[in-house]
This record gives C-alpha cells, structure tokens and sequence, in this order.
C-alpha cells in the first residue's frame, strides 16, 4: 500500500457504551480514522462514540450487524478510502493487529486480508465457544471451498475493490460467512494474517449463543430458497 | 358435491397464489403447484385417493388429503418469511439511505463529529 492509501476503521456498535471509547481512543491513538455506525443503539454508544473521536454515522432502527457494516462500507467508499478494516466494536481486537493486516494486502496483492485467531491467539476463549467456532469454520469451508482457518473473525482489512465488490443482505450475524461466500464467488485474492483476540467477560456476554447460531443456519438455508 | 366445488375454489386459488409466488421463490411456488394440482385431483377421484393412501400406509383418502393441506400451509408459512425477509431488506435500504444522507450532510456543515471524519493517514 501506498503511503498516501486513505485508510478508514469501520466499526460496527450496537449498545457498546461501556467500552466504546477505549476502542475508538486506541483506534485513533493509532492515527487511523473510525468510522462508528451506530446501529440504533439505545444508550449513548453514538454520543460517546463521537466524543471519543470517530465519525458517526446513525442508523435510525437497529437493522443488525452485518446491516451496519455494509452502511460503514457505503460511507467509507463514498469518502474515497483506498483500504477499509472492520473491526469489533466490544473491544476483543487490538489495534496493533490493524497495519499488518493492510501490509498484508499489499503483498499478497490480495483484496480480502482476514483476520484468524486460529494462526494468531485466543486468550480466555471458552471451550465451548472454541468448538462452536471449529463447527463454523468447518461448515463455512465446506460451502465457501476458500481454505480458512477461521470463519468468523470481525478483524479483516479489504481493498475499495474489494469492499466495492461485495454486498451484504445478511442483516443479522450471518454476514460473516455471507462476506465469505461473495469472495468465493466473485474469485477475489485473499490471505490470513494472524491476529490476537482477547476475550473479557464483556465480549463474551455479547457473543452468539448456540440459538443464534442456529438462527444463523435457518437464515442461510432461507437464502438458498429464495434464490 | 358441494364440499367438493368449495375444495376446487380454495385449492384454484392456493394455484393462482403458487404462480405468483413462483417468481419469488421458485421452489415454494413449484412444490405449492404440485401440491394443489394433486389435491384437485384427489378431491375429485376420491377413490384414487384412497388407494394411493392405502399404497403408501394411511389409512383413508380423507386423511392423504388432509396430509396435502398440513403441507401446502408450511409451504405458505415458508414464503411469508421470505416475504418478510424481503421486506426487511427495503427497511434496510430505507435505513441506510436516511443515515447516509445525515451523515453527508453533518460531513458538508461540519458538525463537530464530522471533523474527526476519514483523512490520509500520515
């Protein structure tokens, strides 16, 4: 990537008050500019959010992740970036992670560097959690075809034509592997970079639950119909 | 006779709702099609319809018929969620129209957030 690449930080945030700041201050601290999208939160995650130092941008009702994503990517192209990262909002990613992932791209000529826990590290991932991640991964591969180590990891870095060239319809939680299978189809470069996701309690108590996994299957197989 | 004329309004009309719906969703509509096609013809060979029912283990034609109703009805339950899901993605479209367009605007007036907007790192 070039020096002059206009890099932006999109980060999705629904109801993330508590740890909002600290994950935009460490974002700017690392001199990228944030672009929170606000999913209808309905405490002051927006508010605090600009505060701390990001751009917001405010969705009137709360459509769901992978919704608010998408609108990040909107803004973000229409602010002429040249590398867009997404990038939790619960505060279980470093900031660190973020100039290796855009190198990544650059050498690799890949549009898509994502982010893998599983080459990287996982501190304090629960057992449970770490299979119900191992069954995702397997599932994803074997639909996708891309060969992944992790699945479902909001930490990944995309070129404009990368970002420009996907389009998310999943608004819940299924847009992980959505992103996944419109790379696959659409032939893009991508590579792994290892990346550290530190689990608190915090993040925890936002993960998906075994019923939201399974909402996320009926919701995939849904789309499969519909096409 | 009277019970059967009824079945051939009602099933006539889940085939109408099947063709619109196959645009939509093409499995739904063919397997609604298929199901009403044999429920019509069942409703007036109801002999057939209790052969075929003893053929495959039901007991009475009455009951494959009712069988063929449970099914047309999860098929129906299927589309609306898809209908609904369609409908929520032009929520979704809706929504980020209305953020985008503030954000642009809070961009352009230089509302205090919007300083902190994307700029060229280094």
């Amino acid at each position: 990537m070039a020096a002059s690449d206009r890099i932006v930080v999109v980060i999705a945030a629904y109801n993330e008050a508590p740890v909002i700041t600290s994950v935009v201050a460490d974002i700017r601290r690392a001199s990228y500019p944030a672009v929170v999208v606000d999913d209808g939160s309905t405490d002051a995650t927006g508010e605090i959010a600009a505060r701390a130092g990001a751009f917001v941008v405010t969705h009137p009702v709360n459509l769901g992740q992978g919704a608010a994503l998408q609108t990040g990517l909107d803004f973000a192209l229409a602010q002429g970036a040249d590398v867009i990262v997404t990038f939790d909002a619960d505060g279980q990613h470093r900031p660190a992670d973020i100039a290796p992932l855009i190198a990544a791209l650059a050498a690799n000529k890949a549009d898509y560097a994502l982010g893998s826990r599983f080459l990287g590290g996982a501190v304090n991932l629960p057992r449970k959690r770490r299979l119900m991640l191992a069954a995702a991964t397997w599932f994803t591969r074997l639909t996708t075809g891309l060969d992944l180590t992790d699945t479902h990891n909001g930490l990944r870095a995309m070129t404009r034509r990368g970002a420009s060239r996907i389009r998310l319809k999943q608004n819940r939680m299924a847009h992980a592997s959505e992103i996944l299978h419109q790379i696959a189809q659409g032939g893009l470069a991508y590579v792994e970079v290892p990346v550290t996701i530190e689990y608190s309690a915090y993040s925890l108590g936002k993960g998906q639950t075994l019923s939201e996994s399974l909402a996320i299957l009926i919701d995939l197989f849904a789309r499969r119909m519909h096409r | 006779m009277i019970a059967q004329l009824l079945l051939t309004a009602m099933l006539s009309a889940i085939l109408l709702y099947a063709w619109r719906t196959y645009r939509l969703a093409p499995a739904v509509g063919l397997l609604a099609v298929a199901a009403a096609f044999a429920g019509l013809y069942f409703v007036w060979f109801p002999a057939h319809a209790t052969a075929l029912a003893e053929f495959v283990g039901i007991g009475r034609g009455v009951d494959l018929i009712v069988y063929t109703w449970v099914v047309i009805s999860l098929l129906m339950l299927v589309n609306l969620h898809l209908k609904l899901r369609a409908q929520m993605e032009v929520i979704t479209a809706l929504a980020r129209t209305i953020a985008l367009a503030n954000a642009a605007r809070a961009l352009s007036e230089g509302a205090p957030s919007a300083r902190e907007g994307p700029r060229t790192l280094q």
